[in-house]
């Protein structure tokens, strides 16, 4: 009996110990990438980065063009990808999503949603920059839209599928129309899934270089017509990055710590902004 | 309970209910959920303006019954009603029947409360808004005269516009009464409502039923025989399916005229 339960205890501080030891090493990690971050970033910060554009070799310069790019960017993609990914998710759980084909788009977003993002931009490369013969904001954001909106929809549908199914009968019960029970009711009480959901997609677009390697590309220069080349965060980065200059190495950090801290801000701020007060 | 198998034969006393006071009845009503059949042919009136208790052991038919009454079933592709249930002497099982104007007649509260996510306020006027278009003093008059009658108007009247999921578990389900009141329906089905509640707000439940039988036809689901004999005026025992008995709720308590009556209500069976 003793023995036995010696047996358990050992059993029980090993066990407690390597998870704890897992989750150190982790959050290790983690911790390291935001050091050499904040380290390698802080330093080149002042305000010239966000007023002078990417400077050519050893002159003076910032990342303006590349911030203000890469928010324009990020702003249409999410808004396209919020717009379709709620109404797909929401007709996955509450209409089609039983039915065949309801079972064919489900599949074909999940492989979307693991699709590799390079694939993304090949693909619109060949559909949009090759026919319009030209890289263009445009088609960097169809790119990033296409990598968030399959995170929306699968987020979506599966805090719908969360909600009481007694909510839904509740709305029906006072005779209800079930679009208006899923606009004012079962949108309301997902809303803290969906908002979270949008929010990876945000913050998984938001360090995407590959699918806008071929579409955005990049552009040297301030510029905010969508129809040609758009300067973005990402594509700055991983060019100065690989650079052999010690300035434009250390834009790039600069822009890696920027792309950190705006997700970090977006995720404290929305949330505050989506707070549902629960106890009055 | 399939389909292919025919309904149990047992000994059933079902008295006639006031013809003249009959607000909702079902006639030879069958439910299936899919294949498995679930209620056999059962024929029952509900008394206007007055309480009826649905009881029996789980599975009986109970809620299913309950549910086939407003036509809840009918969000569920699989789940089918048979025969005729008449409201005021109409169909409601008729092809053509619109269904958000019969359930805002049939009014339905469930047996977990289901506030919805917004304020105490805009929960009760919900339905109402659905159907009238109120002006604001009227609307406020409406949401009130709700929040009185399910006894919950003290208690809320200063945070009417906090959140409703901020309410416990007991004045949840009465703001779920008052949200079903405030369309004013003629017809109120309970199910099963103080199951998740404790003895003081199964209490002020049972207060609010009895006050909302003055004008509204209400049909209870329970499993707790004390609270169908405090609140109801007619009783229905249910088994596999079927009605065993049904009567004035006094009667069926003082003098059961089935054997398998007597065994329920003295705790021997269910």
């Amino acid at each position: 009996m003793l023995a036995k339960r010696a047996r358990r205890t050992a059993a029980n501080t090993v066990f407690v110990g390597f998870c704890t030891l897992t989750t150190v090493l982790a959050l290790a990690a983690l911790v390291a990438i935001l050091w050499s971050l904040v380290i390698n970033g802080v330093g080149g910060l002042n305000l010239d980065v966000f007023l002078k554009s990417t400077p050519a070799p050893g002159s003076e310069g910032g990342l303006a063009n590349a911030i203000v790019g890469s928010l324009i960017l990020c702003a249409w993609a999410m808004a396209g990808a919020v717009v379709i990914g709620v109404l797909a998710g929401t007709w996955l759980a509450e209409y089609g999503g039983n039915t065949f084909y309801g079972k064919v788009v489900r599949f074909l977003n999940d492989v979307l949603l693991s699709a590799p993002s390079i694939l993304i931009g090949l693909f619109v490369y060949e559909v949009v920059v090759r026919p319009t013969k030209g890289f263009s904001g445009y088609a960097g954001v169809l790119a990033l839209a296409l990598v968030a909106a399959p995170v929306v929809t699968r987020t979506t549908e599966d805090v719908l599928r969360l909600q009481a199914r007694t909510l839904r009968e509740s709305g029906a019960a006072l005779g209800t129309p079930a679009w208006f029970t899923i606009r004012k009711i079962l949108w309301r009480a997902a809303r803290g899934g969906i908002i979270t959901g949008a929010l990876l997609a945000f913050a998984r677009i938001s360090g995407e270089t590959a699918p806008l390697l071929f579409t955005s590309l990049s552009n040297q220069f301030f510029s905010l017509d969508m129809g040609q080349p758009m300067a973005n965060l990402p594509m700055v980065i991983f060019q100065f990055a690989l650079s052999a200059y010690d300035d434009w190495r250390r834009l790039a950090w600069v822009g890696a710590l920027l792309i950190t801290a705006a997700v970090l801000v977006t995720n404290i701020f929305v949330r505050i902004l989506a707070r549902e007060p629960r106890r009055s | 309970m399939n389909a292919a198998v025919p309904p149990e034969k047992f000994e059933t006393h079902i008295e006639e209910a006031p013809r003249d006071r009959v607000k909702l009845e079902t006639k030879s009503l069958d439910f299936f959920y899919g294949k498995s059949k679930a209620l056999h042919g059962v024929e029952l009136s509900f008394v206007k303006n007055a309480v009826t208790a649905l009881m029996g052991p789980s599975g009986c038919g109970k809620s299913t019954l309950l549910r086939a009454l407003n036509r809840i079933y009918a969000l569920y592709p699989d789940q089918k009603a048979v025969g005729k249930i008449l409201l005021d002497g109409q169909d409601i099982l008729a092809k053509g029947v619109d269904l958000g104007q019969l359930r805002s007649r049939i009014g339905m509260v469930f047996q977990q409360p289901t506030p919805f996510p917004m304020s105490i306020y805009d929960n009760v006027a919900f339905g109402v808004r659905l159907y009238e278009s109120l002006s604001k003093a009227d609307l406020d008059a409406r949401v009130e005269e709700s929040l009185r009658r399910s006894a919950l108007w003290d208690e809320v009247k200063d945070k009417l516009h906090s959140s409703g999921l901020g309410l416990s578990g007991g004045q949840q389900q009465r703001l779920c009464v008052a949200r079903g009141v405030a369309v004013r329906p003629e017809v109120l089905l309970l199910d099963e409502p103080a199951s998740a509640l404790d003895p003081i707000s199964t209490a002020k439940l049972e207060e609010t039923i009895v006050e909302l039988k003055q004008d509204i036809t209400i049909v209870i689901v329970t499993h707790n025989l004390q609270q169908a004999a405090r609140v109801s005026d007619y009783a229905a025992l249910m088994y596999l399916g079927q009605v065993v008995e049904f009567a004035a709720t006094e009667r069926l308590f003082d003098n059961p005229k089935t054997q398998r009556t007597a065994d329920y209500i003295t705790g021997r069976f269910g």
